[in-house]
């Protein structure tokens, strides 16, 4: 018999997920299109219907109830807290960067382009379901749509042999890592006898007393840790990127290197926060006793950053330096959460939201050069600055953003990282991330040197469409104006934990 | 008086003023390309103008408030940094401060910066990308005008930043000649030494502040900074020197830099590389007084660190001294006016330095008239003669009647001749000067003495300059001389327009003598500390008469003695050379300063270069020839042994990097084993950190 309050109560919970359903409606309606119009050669009828969907998509949040940090809903399975509020509409945004970027470039043909809008709308629901997960089985089965879908997305230029070879790879390391993060998941049910993060989180605390207990947590968090670094790609479990992201058709690599690297950041601050810190004044947190996982990130989040700046500098191919670029990236951003303070939950979010527009910025040139004649080959953008300025006066804003110098974006979110770890006092983090900085100077400077000191190999003419450039100007005003004016960004990110 | 503006209004009106050329630097930069010249320079120069025009309003409105402590408008545009933490909270506004100080900069900036855009429409006629040079030209009175109108000083820094950047940009302008792109970069490497010392500053302040205030700190607005001095001066001192001496020579180091004082000059005579009019605009008229702008900004903090009041003064003073020498022996007219400039700059420093503020901004003023007409003019010669040597001149007075004209005026100002501007500024530093209560006993009329005797020889190159341009018979053959001819109006008017102000301008600041009031210095009143006023009280009237007579003698020496040397006998300066042949070259030689910076600072930095070089080259082919696996391995102790064996730490570490990354491309084999095998061992690694640890 089931009681009247709990029918009551999983209706109202519905309306929680409405971005998620809408989401789904949107693509039964492309997967619709697609099979009545199968000869459909104009592209851009789906993506109309995809960015309305991820548009629609976040309309109704807005309507629901203000956020609270305990305010859950379908049986506890997911929480309605800021950090939901604000991540549903950034995962829309990258979906719609997606969509546009795959619209305006020629990278994914005619026949596969409603196959790929389907995806791009599924992961982004994976995603938004993923960040408003509060318990273990349902943070999984997120993960995995996340995850599962997104291999696809690798591989969706079937006939293409290194995006096939790119899928297997991120098909068969993911399995690997998200199998370890299950059997940690399933060690700590085990342990607490609940799926509910809160329920175990009280659990947490107390077996952490007892030393076989804690011998347990010590390894279901170092099995989390697979999974976790794996789809934020850091060290050690990173390797399966550079691979993947040349691999894949550009677009989806930007995808990639926003949307599941900032859900697994999204559920690092999940799973770290409740279960394995406890808030000990408004602002700080220490970690569960006898658990040191701050320090073992910190060694990570050193050693991701300095390989994959290291590993950089050799690259000559934009898609692979790029990726490890953006390992480096991930080693920045896991600062913020060894610092075990709102500040540095709060740069995380902050560097989050900047990284998706210089991070797509930079792609999107990538992949607007090969598509309009050239190449990913920095060969390719010797003296690109005098026949493609537009272009590449953007790619240099992304870049120097990416590098951290003001008065661009990502030297804000950068400071803001830096003074977490050092208001934590971890001043050798901070001057590995210094350092680090240095060498990232180098092989970003290498593009734009290229770019616009050295003279061209090739003669191709580079004709860039107006809707490439308007997109691209779409990606530009945020890199520059959060780079003078952040506080609005500051202000919402600071009233999230 | 009453207001014609409602100064509500005008606050509103502020972020104007620098915004309206940022605009023009956008559309010129991004557009110019496609737009008709003419749109260009009509851009180019409507922003600036009516960024003038506002600025005008500004200055009626300021003295339309009756009381003058109550002259300031401050425009906060938006939240720029905001960051909260238990005990205080540190909040920084984009604000701009419209105050007596901020308007006469604005006034000089908007209005010299238009004539300037104006005179360029002519010179720069027939360039191809005219585009780019307004872009930056605007560019550089957006930032000018940020660090002037700044509330706070980290947006005064931002301003700060952007105009070096922007000289930069236009020292190099014609980059594609090796010399003028080599001066670009000497003088934004040379400006970030002072910059860095600046910066220092900056963190220094904050950091005094914050300890001080035990973590309330609120912000870095000059009204907060001014009531926070006390937290100052009870700051424990460092290695026995007070913190407020640190933070004000710090600064000072930030200013030898902008505005080319010793030690950090050496930029400014190789930045005549850049057009004229970017040479009377930035490197005479506005960015190179940034230094003194920003010092009388901060009286409040200098006048309670008189050691470092001291040690601007004499930096000043020795730099006005010395830097005349050199201009006696240059035959380049732009390198002369560059030195003279350095020259004048530091009789600015010298004024701030013994308190008189309002001195060093009126100097400021009257030099910004006079100097970037002297420079126009010279830019009017070059136009004709198509060269920089002044022994290729000549007899110019003859074909150039306007420039010849406007020219003198300016002349007779910088030589210090009454009643013109240069002579009323210049007497009044030295009067200050005289007057000061410096810490050393009697430095204050060692340092009049050094002013008096500069003077002197201003007036002797000034003469020898206007000597060998202007007089005697052209010297620069019969075929350049058919082409010589007067300027376009267009660059003529601006001339006029300068030589007007240069002849007046010395109105606004009459010496005591005159029993007439000083207009500027009761303006600036408000913003400057009491003690800035000290220099002018005691004042005695027979004096000051007198030391004014000295000083006009020696300034008429000095010209007669220029007059003897290359008009009457020109034979004479030879002989002289000849006899003193030695320090003749020394001087001739710039004491050799570029060598010497040379050895001790530029050849080791290049020998740093070509071993990063040395580097880049390595990582690339490195990368190709790098075939065997084992070498990697090994790389890592291959790199220690390097470290050892190579000469230098540096090319040590890169090499080591190299290697790393050499090594870090060998793990991505690109086997999906491989990398399955690392999950594994990424596991077992981290459980065996954790638990050894």
């Amino acid at each position: 018999m089931i009681p009247e309050n709990f029918i009551q109560s999983n209706l109202q919970g519905i309306s929680f997920i409405g971005p998620e359903l809408i989401l789904t409606l949107a693509i039964l309606l492309i997967l619709l299109v697609g099979v009545l119009l199968p000869y459909w050669r104009h592209r851009i009828l789906f993506t109309i219907l995809a960015v309305a969907g991820l548009a629609g998509s976040v309309l109704p949040l807005w309507k629901l109830p203000q956020p609270a940090p305990d305010l859950t809903y379908l049986s506890n399975l997911f929480v309605w807290d800021w950090l939901t509020f604000l991540s549903k509409p950034f995962f829309a945004v990258v979906g719609v960067l997606t969509i546009l970027l795959t619209q305006v470039t020629g990278e994914i043909d005619n026949s596969e382009y409603s196959e790929c809008t389907i995806l791009v709308l599924a992961v982004t629901m994976g995603m938004m379901l993923l960040v408003a997960s509060t318990d273990l089985l349902m943070i999984y089965l997120a993960f995995e749509t996340m995850g599962i879908l997104s291999y696809l997305l690798v591989g969706i230029r079937a006939r293409d042999e290194r995006s096939g070879e790119a899928a297997l790879k991120y098909v068969l390391y993911g399995a690997f890592t998200s199998g370890t993060m299950l059997f940690g998941f399933s060690l700590l049910f085990g342990l607490a006898g609940s799926t509910d993060l809160l329920a175990i989180s009280q659990k947490v605390a107390f077996a952490s007393q007892h030393p076989q207990d804690r011998l347990l947590l010590i390894v279901a968090i170092l099995f989390f840790l697979a999974g976790l670094l794996f789809k934020t790609a850091s060290f050690p479990f990173h390797f399966w990127c550079p691979d993947v992201y040349e691999g894949a058709p550009t677009p989806i690599t930007a995808f990639l290197s926003v949307g599941p690297k900032a859900a697994g950041f999204v559920l690092f601050i999940r799973l770290f926060y409740p279960l394995f810190a406890t808030g000990h004044d408004a602002t700080i947190y220490e970690a569960v006793s006898g658990l040191d996982w701050p320090s073992i990130l910190a060694l990570v989040s050193a050693i991701t950053m300095t390989l994959g700046n290291l590993a950089a500098i050799h690259q000559n191919n934009l898609k692979r330096l790029l990726a490890y670029s953006s390992i480096a990236h991930a080693g920045y951003l896991l600062m913020g959460i060894v610092s075990l303070s709102d500040l540095g939950l709060r740069s995380v979010v902050f560097y989050l939201v900047v990284y998706l527009f210089m991070n797509v910025g930079a792609f999107a040139v990538v992949a607007m050069v090969a598509s309009a004649g050239g190449s990913e080959e920095i060969d390719s953008y010797r003296g690109l600055g005098a026949r493609a300025p537009y272009v590449c006066v953007a790619m240099a804003i992304f870049l120097f953003s990416l590098i951290g110098l003001p008065p661009f974006a990502g030297f804000v979110g950068k400071v803001y990282l830096f003074a977490a770890v050092i208001y934590k006092k971890i001043y050798w983090l901070a001057v590995v991330a210094a350092l680090n900085t240095v060498i990232s100077l180098y092989y970003y400077l290498r593009i734009v040197k290229a770019m616009f000191l050295e003279k061209p190999t090739e003669t191709i003419q580079i004709q860039v469409p107006l809707s490439s450039r308007v997109l691209l100007l779409a990606l530009l005003v945020p890199t520059l104006g959060l780079g003078i004016y952040w506080q609005p960004l500051a202000r919402v990110v600071s009233g999230m934990f | 008086m009453t207001n014609l503006i409602d100064p509500l209004h005008m606050k509103n009106m502020l972020w104007l003023i620098p915004c309206l050329p940022l605009a023009g630097a956008v559309i010129n930069g991004l557009l110019g390309k496609r737009l008709p010249v003419r749109l260009v320079h009509f851009v180019g120069c409507a922003s600036v103008f009516l960024a003038f025009l506002i600025s005008v309003a500004g200055f009626f409105t300021l003295l339309g408030i009756e009381e003058p402590h109550q002259r300031f408008l401050i425009q906060p545009l938006y939240q720029w940094i905001l960051t909260v933490w238990h005990q205080g909270s540190f909040s920084l506004q984009v604000a701009f401060r419209l105050d007596p100080l901020s308007i006469t900069l604005c006034l000089v900036v908007t209005g010299v910066g238009f004539l300037i855009h104006l005179y360029s429409v002519g010179y720069m006629a027939g360039d191809e990308s005219q585009a780019r040079y307004f872009a930056y030209l605007n560019l550089f009175t957006f930032s000018m005008l940020l660090l002037v109108l700044a509330d706070n000083l980290l947006l005064m820094f931002v301003g700060w930043e952007g105009v070096g950047l922007c000289s930069y940009l236009l020292i190099g302008f014609w980059f594609t000649d090796l010399e003028k792109a080599q001066a670009g970069m000497k003088a934004f490497i040379v400006n970030r030494v002072g910059d860095f010392g600046f910066f220092v500053g900056l963190m220094l302040l904050f950091w005094t502040l914050f300890e001080g205030s035990n973590g309330t700190i609120t912000g870095l607005g000059f009204q907060q900074l001014r009531e926070s001095i006390p937290l100052l001066n009870s700051a424990s001192p460092i290695l026995g020197v007070g913190l407020a001496t640190w933070i004000g020579l710090l600064f000072f180091v930030g200013a030898t830099g902008k505005s080319a004082q010793i030690p950090l000059y050496i930029w400014l005579p190789d930045a005549m590389a850049g057009p004229t009019p970017v040479s009377a605009f930035i490197h005479a008229a506005t960015m190179v007084t940034a230094g003194v702008y920003m010092i009388v900004r901060l009286n409040f903090l200098y006048v309670i660190a008189p050691a470092a009041m001291a040690v601007v003064a004499v930096v000043g003073g020795v730099t006005a001294f010395y830097a005349a020498t050199i201009a006696l022996t240059q035959n380049d007219i732009k390198r002369v006016l560059a030195y003279s400039t350095i020259s004048q700059l530091g009789y600015m420093f010298l004024a701030v330095g013994v308190a008189a503020f309002s001195t060093g901004i009126f100097h400021l003023v009257t030099h910004a008239f006079f100097k970037a007409l002297l420079f126009l003019g010279a830019g009017s010669v070059i136009h004709a003669v198509h060269s920089n040597d002044m022994l290729e001149m000549g007899g110019l007075k003859k074909y150039m009647p306007h420039t010849y004209l406007t020219f003198m005026a300016a002349y007779l100002a910088i030589s210090g001749i009454p009643p013109f501007s240069g002579f009323v500024s210049k007497d009044e530093i030295l009067w200050a000067t005289f007057n000061s209560h410096l810490p050393v006993a009697g430095l204050g009329k060692a340092l009049w003495a050094l002013g008096l005797l500069t003077a002197g020889l201003t007036a002797f190159y000034m003469t020898r300059l206007v000597a060998l341009t202007f007089m005697g018979g052209f010297r620069g053959g019969l075929e350049k001389e058919k082409h010589l001819h007067e300027s376009p109006s267009v660059m003529t008017f601006p001339l006029m327009a300068l030589a007007v102000l240069s002849v007046v301008g010395g109105v606004i600041g009459l010496p005591a003598v005159t029993h007439l009031p000083n207009l500027l210095h009761d303006f600036l009143g408000p913003v400057l500390s009491s003690h800035g006023a000290s220099g002018h009280q005691a004042h005695a009237y027979w004096l000051e008469l007198l030391l004014m007579l000295i000083s006009i003698g020696v300034a008429t020496t000095g010209i007669y003695l220029g007059w003897l040397f290359y008009v009457k006998r020109p034979e004479l300066p030879g002989k002289v050379a000849a006899r003193f042949a030695k320090m003749y070259q020394v001087l001739e030689q710039k004491y050799y300063v570029d060598e010497i910076y040379q050895a001790l600072f530029v050849r080791p930095l290049l020998k740093l270069v070509a071993l990063s070089g040395r580097f880049d080259l390595n990582t690339i082919d490195g990368a190709v020839n790098l075939s065997s696996r084992v070498t990697a391995k090994f790389s890592f102790l291959i790199g220690w042994e390097d470290l050892k064996i190579v000469d230098g730490a540096v090319n040590g570490l890169a090499e080591i990097f190299k290697r790393w990354g050499a090594a870090l491309r060998h793990l991505q084999t690109g086997k999906i084993q491989h990398y399955l095998y690392s999950v594994v061992l990424g596991i077992f690694g981290l459980c065996v950190f954790m638990f050894l640890f």
